[in-house]
């Protein structure tokens, strides 16, 4: 047990001394790739753990940014006066509407938050002190390495996160959920309490990966900061790569944030396409995600694809 | 056995569903320790009236009061917490999880809110576990069991909440005679640990030798009710069934 | 007043075509229980397949309903028949990534193919109006509501009283029982499929005709359809219709009376809260 925190631990301080030896742009993919990764393990919380896929964390990504953006380029507040405002409006949305929208079952679900985010850039257009559409401007800092070991460390929080809640009672409640919603309930799960919790806790670490890169990139619009390719690319990434496990988001958005960069090395853009066919060809033969797979083809072999097939076709 | 202010009352349950009146006016009271049998031909709304005293239902009319105190308007999770356990006809285990897991959900959450630490959770699993005789199967994933056994698992489910009432819904059907008498000595068991139950069967030998009384529902409405070699003899309860007695 | 009256018209109108898209995807929904997130690229595609069948091929937009409707059935059939029907009884999770991802491929192909300017279909009679009692009428926006009303009509018959529409309306209920009785639940499932493509694909070049086509407009399609398909109860069309109206008149008030920069905003939110305000009616009285 100890010896798996060893490793842990050695593998940050590995990633945290990379900036200081990689080329720049490796600090760039690698700044992203490590957001990408948080967005993924936050959804992993609601949408592998509990069981509800949110098709929208994109509008606490939003709040996020704005809410940072606004605090640092209005008001002229330190960082961390900006983050803390972007977690703290995003975490209210999160609780304000969690009671509401986590009533409903799968599709209903999934669909009302697509329409939540969509809904929140649409009012954020039309907010002069965002900014409207043209955005607003942060200060500059040119401190590449900061937002690097930020999002490292926001990371490292994150799935820190995750391996608690796998092994506390909060995760077993979550988990008895996904499983079976009303045998949760009927055993003492007070489901909608634990649900508005995970929502929130989701929302807060997305909205703080939120804030990092708005601060990074220091300029935001509505259409960056609520941008819908955001779901697409958490999602898969973490269902790629295991959802309900403690390390198989990180190791999908990682591994496919690696792919893509490569691919857009050679292929211009091709990142929507990637991440889609990765999705289809993933859910059809791996529903469970590399990290079973992984697990799997040990044990069976290359038979374990076609078992999916089978198992699951009409 | 029974000792005076009834565990679980119900007064004038009704449930109405759009068209349909499941409950009507039901009166009834279920005294500590008692083992009342609720039988009843299909559809006379025996499983809706578990699941209105488990809370998965709110009824239309009328009030449940578990311990002396009004429950009818509370969620499900209050419910156990307060000490109320079922299992369900329809089985509902948490697939993705072993059978042990699937019992510490329980645990975990019971009366009272449960244990706190996972690892206490799971010893009290264990022991629910080895009480219904599945304790060699705790590591298999759940879905893997079948029939006796699934009946088992929601057996020990309900147990590990550590209820004051259990509600088992039809937890003989499909099993052997033999099967049967091994869970009416565990239901027994469970009676001598404190438990007050109510039992919904349709296997009439089993009801007759647990049952301290019979209540019998037919169309929702209650047309029966008292010693179960009176009720089953009850020309009414002859009738609702069509001459249909199961030995 | 006529201004008002003007504005629930143009509503209207657009509105037939929302009830249309809607259909699609509830008659998917009702039946296969798939929630089709590809539904929105479905009818950008037929849109799209309009526009250049009027483009290059000169052929009256009208005229190349049907063949778009063709194109998209067959699309639709394939899709079902091998990608969907292979996930088919796994988790729900499951068709909506695999048709999220199918969005996503469908939108960067179009985007790639088509680029990402707005076009609208504009055959020329295009600009011309009916005066209906004092109100202006357009005439291509009526006509495409006709269509529209047409099809969902046509798909009512079909449903009720066509060998195929009862199979498929037995599937949706009961699909063991059905199979006892003949239907090839693979057959009558791809079937069914196409279909809500073929229709979706139709509300995509009626679309083309009052609005503007892009490569993005499924995304905010998808969940308006998706809304009003619940709302006016999956596979009833007269239902569906009715909540497409609402819709179309409630975003044109908003665009005339707010600013047009309110009207996804007010669209969404409505959406949302009906949403909500329905599911929790449907669980209270449980």
């Amino acid at each position: 047990m100890t010896l798996r925190w060893l490793a842990a631990a050695l593998a940050c301080a590995a990633l945290a001394a990379v900036p200081l030896i990689a080329p720049s742009a490796f600090r760039q993919f690698g700044t992203e790739a490590l957001l990408l990764a948080s967005l993924a393990q936050a959804w992993n919380i609601l949408g592998g753990y509990a069981g509800y896929p949110s098709f929208g964390n994109s509008a606490f990504y939003g709040l996020g940014t704005y809410g940072t953006a606004v605090m640092m380029a209005r008001f002229h507040q330190p960082f961390a006066v900006g983050l803390a405002c972007g977690a703290s409006l995003a975490v209210a949305c999160a609780c304000a509407v969690g009671v509401p929208i986590l009533r409903l079952r799968g599709p209903y679900f999934a669909i009302v938050t697509l329409g939540l985010s969509a809904m929140l850039a649409a009012i954020v257009r039309n907010l002069a002190i965002a900014g409207r559409n043209i955005g607003l401007i942060l200060p500059l800092t040119r401190k590449d390495t900061l937002f690097y070991e930020l999002a490292l460390g926001l990371l490292v929080a994150a799935t820190a996160t995750v391996a608690l809640l796998a092994q506390s009672r909060f995760g077993a409640g979550l988990v008895a959920i996904r499983e079976n919603e009303e045998a949760a309930a009927v055993m003492g799960v007070a489901t909608t309490r634990y649900k508005v919790a995970a929502l929130s806790l989701a929302a807060l670490i997305t909205a703080i990966a939120g804030g990092i890169h708005a601060y990074w990139i220091t300029f935001v619009d509505p259409a960056s900061a609520f941008d819908g390719s955001l779901n697409v690319k958490m999602v898969i990434m973490a269902v790629f790569g295991g959802p309900g496990t403690v390390l198989g988001p990180v190791v999908g958005a990682l591994l496919l944030s690696g792919i893509s960069e490569v691919l857009a090395s050679t292929i211009s853009t091709m990142a929507s396409l990637f991440y889609g066919v990765v999705i289809v060809v993933a859910v059809l033969f791996m529903p469970k995600g590399l990290w079973d797979a992984g697990r799997e083809l040990r044990r069976r072999g290359l038979p374990y694809f076609g078992e999916n097939l089978r198992r699951y076709r009409l | 056995m029974t000792d005076g202010t009834p565990i679980l009352e119900a007064r004038g349950l009704t449930k109405r569903f759009r068209g349909l009146t499941a409950l009507e006016r039901l009166t009834f009271q279920l005294g500590r320790g008692e083992i009342l049998g609720l039988i009843g031909p299909n559809g006379a709304g025996k499983t809706t009236l578990v699941s209105l005293i488990s809370g998965t239902l709110w009824p239309t009319e009328g009030e449940i009061y578990f311990e002396g105190r009004r429950i009818d308007r509370l969620p499900p999770h209050e419910r156990a917490h307060r000490g109320i356990g079922r299992t369900f006809q329809v089985m509902k285990p948490f697939p993705g999880l072993s059978v042990l897991e699937n019992v510490a959900v329980g645990a975990l959450f019971g009366r009272g809110g449960g244990e706190r630490h996972r690892s206490r959770a799971r010893e009290r699993a264990l022991r629910c576990l080895e009480f219904t005789g599945l304790a060699s199967r705790a590591y298999d994933r759940a879905e893997a069991l079948t029939g006796p056994d699934r009946k088992r698992l929601e057996l020990a489910k309900g147990l590990a909440l550590q209820p004051k009432l259990l509600l088992l819904d039809e937890v003989m059907a499909g099993l052997h005679p033999a099967e049967v008498d091994e869970v009416v000595v565990l239901i027994r068991k469970v009676r001598a640990d404190g438990v007050s139950i109510l039992v919904i069967e349709h296997v009439m030998r089993a009801i007759r030798e647990l049952a301290d009384r019979l209540l019998v529902l037919h169309h929702g409405e209650p047309i029966a009710e008292g010693h179960p070699d009176e009720v089953l003899s009850h020309p009414r309860v002859i009738e609702a069934y069509l001459g249909r007695r199961r030995a | 007043m006529a201004l008002f009256v003007q504005i629930v018209v143009n509503g209207v109108l657009v509105g037939g075509l929302y009830g249309l898209m809607a259909l699609g995807m509830g008659l998917v929904w009702g039946v296969l229980n798939i929630v089709n997130l590809t539904h929105g690229a479905l009818i950008m595609l037929g849109g799209y397949t309009v526009y250049y069948l009027y483009v290059r091929a000169g052929l009256d937009p009208f005229a190349a309903l049907p063949v778009a409707m063709l194109g998209l059935f067959g699309l639709g059939y394939v899709l079902q028949r091998f990608v969907l029907g292979s996930i088919a009884r796994s988790p729900l999770l499951n068709t909506l990534l695999v048709t999220f991802g199918l969005e996503v491929v469908a939108t960067y192909l179009a985007q790639l193919a088509f680029s990402a300017d707005l076009r609208t279909i504009n055959p020329p009679y295009a600009g011309q109006r009916l005066a209906i009692g004092g109100v202006v009428v357009p005439l291509v926006p009526a006509a495409a509501f006709g269509a529209a009303l047409l099809l969902a009509f046509g798909l009512w018959i079909a449903l009720g009283h066509t060998r195929t529409g009862r199979a498929i309306r037995a599937s949706a209920q009961n699909l063991g029982a059905a199979r006892l009785y003949g239907v090839n639940p693979r057959r009558i499932f791809a079937l069914t499929f196409g279909t809500g493509a073929a229709l979706a694909g139709a509300a995509g070049g009626l679309y083309g005709l009052v609005a503007q086509l892009n490569p993005y407009m499924g995304n905010s399609l998808t969940p308006k359809s998706f809304v009003i398909a619940i709302l006016g109860g999956l596979d009833r069309p007269l239902g569906v219709i009715a909540g497409g109206l609402a819709l179309g008149v409630a975003e044109a008030l908003t665009g005339a009376y707010l600013a047009s920069t309110y009207v996804d905003a007010i669209s969404f939110g409505l959406l949302v809260l009906l949403l909500v305000a329905r599911t929790s009616r449907l669980i209270r009285s449980a």
